[in-house]
């Protein structure tokens, strides 16, 4: 019994040391990846700013207590001194390209297809065809990529057409600004899906379709791929969808949809 | 008869190599002719512009001529030049083309084979130098005035008898003219925003408080707003200042800011974030503590600063929550052993 009871005592007291060993290295470490991690607050640097035709001076940096604005002013020597020369002598002074680049990198488009056969349509058939729009800016800059059809699906032969897609309807009716749904085979018409890098948000999958701008209808070209961020090699692909209803009348339809790449300023 | 068998056997040996050979060498020219012949496409159309970007300051009456380069790395295109004038649609940049041409400001071809508005032709792999001259008329109006340079395709022919939709693809070049009398340019720059978007928000009154937890990066925003007549460049920094005395710095790319128009202004080569808002600036570490972060910039020589300053606190939740959880089944297993013990 004795020696059960020494027994007892002596567990006792490791476990208890052991309790007491587990907490305080618990301790140690989670205190040395606090120091650890807290004064590791790196310093991140932006592109370099300079070049042969200006400098960034960084400067001075005041605590501020709240936003403060400027008053109104007007400055005769935003130019520099050198281009106030210039435009002395020349009446003029002219700057091309971006200025945190150091040289100057063309803009450019690529479309894959530009001829989108739709081939035979049949009633409550839905039908794709798609194209891929590249955009190349050497890696940098930002840029948009803009879309609208010179006028819907019309006939060649008359004025019959097919309209835009408002794709499933009701809560699921889709504008040229905000994609929705269209999976019903009785909701007809014509628009189009965007997938791959730079799209807009709202093309939340393969499933939803907006309709092109109507130039007719003096709608404004809308975004179908735009980042501004750089950008190099940027690929999306415009899927065309197509669903006409049994009482369309039978004919060769066609339209032109127009994609204007630009950079920013 | 054995040696007659034996050349024969030779024969058939030599032959079944060279067979052999023969197909192997085809598989692999076929192979590698599978693998490196690039992919074809149906017509398509790819176009280059350069420079993207012209920024004129000219005084009334002057004239200034600009050479672009628009090449063709596509199929063969008719292509038309035009020029429209555009204005800024947002804060990030987007424009919004006009559809008729307006404002004082004219522009023509100095080329002796093209001229504006009307289509000429360019082979694959050719380019067309497009001499545009702009001219300002005495008397125009101080203040700017914002254009594109256009080079549109043509659209195929229709197909008969198929219905189809015709892609053209137009590339454009902006034109930034500021037309001052003097060289004196109106500039009225101030910040609209300068915030992080937090996580959590404690507000308490006027009182107002951003929360990241301390792994969270940190978004912030920067937006400056042109009130005057001119575009102006901004210039400047962004700071980052911790409890315990660590700086970081971040320089503001610098970008046009059109003039009535504000502009998010970027504070890195922001490739890497993968955000669906657009931010400034996006801060990566680990943050414990209240943080200051404050903005200086300015628009040339000589020009004041204007400021603009935010604050947020980060607290270690998770980190918090992992150490409660590691006690919790610390003392858990703790108990358990003891209760075997017992």
């Amino acid at each position: 019994m004795k020696i059960s009871l020494s027994r007892k005592i002596l567990n006792k007291f490791i476990w208890g040391n052991l309790k007491f060993q587990i907490i305080k290295y618990c301790f140690v470490i989670l205190t040395f990846n606090f120091s650890l991690l807290t004064f590791h607050l790196s310093e991140a640097n932006a592109i370099s700013m300079n070049s042969n035709t200006f400098k960034i001076e960084s400067a001075s940096v005041n605590d501020a207590a709240g936003n403060k604005s400027s008053t109104n002013y007007r400055l005769s020597d935003t130019l520099g001194q050198l281009a106030a020369g210039q435009f002395s002598s020349n009446g003029y002074i002219i700057k091309a390209g971006f200025q945190y680049l150091h040289s100057i990198i063309a803009f450019k488009f690529s479309i894959s297809n530009i001829n989108i056969n739709f081939g035979t349509v049949l009633a409550n058939t839905p039908v794709t065809g798609t194209t891929n729009l590249t955009v190349s800016f050497g890696g940098a800059g930002q840029y948009q990529v803009t879309a609208e059809e010179i006028g819907p699906l019309k006939r060649v032969s008359d004025t019959q057409t097919i309209p835009n897609t408002s794709c499933n309807g009701g809560v699921n009716t889709c504008t040229t600004t905000a994609a929705k749904p269209w999976t019903s085979t009785s909701a007809y018409g014509f628009g189009y899906s965007m997938s791959g890098q730079d799209f807009p948000a709202d093309f939340t999958d393969s499933t939803y379709y907006r309709p092109f701008p109507d130039r007719t209808l003096s709608e404004s070209p809308t975004v179908v791929m735009s980042n501004t961020n750089v950008g190099k090699n940027r690929q999306s692909t415009v899927t065309f969808k197509l669903n006409i209803s049994g009482i369309q009348t039978a004919g060769t339809y066609q339209t032109v949809i127009n994609f204007i790449a630009t950079p920013s300023y | 008869m054995n040696f007659q068998f034996l050349i024969s056997k030779r024969k058939r040996r030599c032959l079944f190599r060279v067979m052999r050979n023969t197909v192997l060498s085809f598989l692999c020219i076929l192979t590698l002719t599978l693998v490196f012949t690039p992919l074809i496409y149906a017509q398509q159309i790819s176009l280059s512009i350069s420079p993207p970007l012209i920024k004129l300051i000219a005084k009334p009456g002057k004239s200034v001529l600009v050479a672009y380069t628009v090449e063709n790395t596509g199929d063969p295109t008719i292509l038309l030049t035009k020029v429209l004038p555009f204005e800024a649609k947002d804060n990030v940049g987007t424009i919004v083309i006009k559809d008729e041409f307006e404002g004082p400001i004219r522009f023509s071809l100095d080329n002796a084979n093209i001229v504006l508005e009307q289509p000429f032709f360019l082979k694959t792999r050719d380019s067309q130098q497009v001499l545009l001259r702009m001219k300002v008329p005495d008397g125009t109006p101080e203040g700017d005035y914002y254009y594109t340079l256009l080079a549109e395709s043509q659209p195929p022919p229709t197909l008969e008898g198929v219905p189809s939709a015709r892609a053209k693809a137009t590339i454009g070049s902006n034109i930034l003219i500021t037309v001052t009398n003097s060289g004196t340019v109106d500039v009225k720059g101030r910040v609209a925003l300068f915030d992080t978007l937090p996580r959590w928000k404690l507000e308490i009154g006027n009182w107002k408080l951003n929360v990241f937890d301390s792994n969270d990066k940190i978004p912030v925003v920067l937006i400056v707003e042109n009130k005057g007549k001119n575009l102006f460049i901004p210039e400047g920094t962004i700071v980052l200042k911790g409890g315990f005395g660590e700086t970081a710095r971040y320089d503001i790319i610098p970008q046009n800011i059109l003039a009535q128009s504000q502009r998010l202004i970027t504070a890195s080569n922001s490739a890497e974030f993968d955000f669906r808002q657009p931010i400034s600036l996006l801060i990566s570490g680990f943050f414990v503590g209240l943080y200051k972060i404050s903005t200086t910039i300015n628009f040339g020589e000589n020009s004041p600063n204007i400021f603009g300053a935010t604050s947020f606190i980060a607290v270690p939740f998770k980190l918090f929550l992992g150490f409660f959880i590691a006690i919790i089944i610390g003392i858990f297993i703790v108990k358990k052993l003891t209760q075997k013990e017992e």
